[in-house]
């Protein structure tokens, strides 16, 4: 009689994807109704209508079995996240576009070139310092179950996580190229060959990509 | 009596949560703790005791273990947390206010 309670339960759990969250739950079923069944023992009941006042108890199983065969819809972020997340990378945003202007600023108007140079790498600083933080306490995929599925989505969610890293430090080294370009044309009126500083950091920024690759295969081996 | 049952469904997870209050369980113990409770004149279908099972603990109302039993099977166990008291008290509230509402109009 308990492999009948048994053969039941699995049967309504037949077309339920086979996740962790399913196989408890049936787990979970089987060994309370197995408890009841031996209660209704108890009382003087037959094997037979101990059994079938246990399945007449079960009532409809599909609310149960829907809900674990509902595709689980990714959680995002919640709005309040989202929120500090722009405000993150606003305020980045924005020291990094007011970097040159503190150069600038030291140099035209107080005459402290080192001083704007200091400043301005500061600043940089400053803001790459804070979307490397954003971008690497964003919270990772976690698994929602089992299955092959969320493994999958949680292996690529690893793999993805250097880019954003690598986004924001490349936007960082190129306000850095512009900033020595302004520096270079006013301090020492480089004007005719200091375009070829874009060039040359075209140059360093393609290295480096293929370094941060190369690096990215090693850890994926 | 089916009136009746139909009161009561809505009320299905204060009821489970007002078990838990008491001290950590099952879904059986639960079950027969209504039956005892209510003299053999309600007990919920297994349906519906899971299902609520499964919304309290995606809410945070309560939260689930499994016990290490020695014989038989393992039983998975919960318990009540913190959200699911301030839950339990504001439905008190809420039933004290509709049950004198309904004894004025009925």
């Amino acid at each position: 009689m308990i492999t009948k309670i048994r053969t039941y339960i699995t049967r309504a759990f037949e077309d339920v994807p086979k996740t962790k969250k399913s196989v408890e739950m049936q787990e979970e079923l089987i060994s309370n109704l197995i408890e009841k069944f031996n209660d209704q023992l108890k009382t003087g009941k037959s094997e037979e209508e101990a059994y079938t006042a246990v399945i007449a108890g079960i009532g409809d199983l599909s609310e149960l079995t829907e809900g674990l065969r509902e595709r689980h819809v990714l959680s995002g972020p919640t709005v309040q996240q989202r929120k500090q997340s722009a405000l993150i990378i606003t305020i980045a945003v924005m020291i990094f576009i007011m970097s040159p202007m503190a150069l600038i600023f030291s140099a035209e108007v107080l005459g402290q070139e080192t001083l704007g140079l200091v400043s301005m790498f500061a600043l940089i600083a400053c803001g790459t310092g804070l979307l490397v933080f954003h971008f690497a306490s964003r919270p990772k995929y976690i698994k929602d179950d089992e299955s092959m599925v969320e493994e999958f989505k949680e292996w690529k969610a690893a793999k993805d996580k250097n880019k954003p890293v690598f986004d924001a430090l490349s936007s960082a080294f190129w306000l850095i190229i512009v900033a020595i370009y302004f520096y270079v044309n006013f301090i020492y009126g480089w004007w005719t060959f200091s375009w070829i500083i874009f060039i040359i950091g075209a140059a360093i920024h393609n290295i480096l990509k293929a370094f941060f690759n190369l690096s990215r295969n090693d850890h994926e081996k | 009596m089916n009136i009746t049952s139909d009161l009561l469904r809505g009320h299905t997870e204060t009821i489970i949560l007002k078990h838990l209050l008491e001290k950590d369980s099952y879904g059986y113990e639960i079950n027969k703790a209504i039956q005892e409770k209510t003299n053999n004149q309600y007990e919920l279908k297994e349906a519906t005791l899971y299902s609520a099972f499964r919304r309290l603990e995606t809410s945070g109302l309560i939260v689930s273990y499994w016990g290490d039993e020695q014989t038989g099977a393992r039983r998975r166990y919960y318990a009540i947390t913190n959200e699911g008291r301030a839950y339990y008290t504001q439905n008190r509230k809420d039933w004290e206010d509709a049950k004198t509402l309904i004894e004025t109009l009925i």
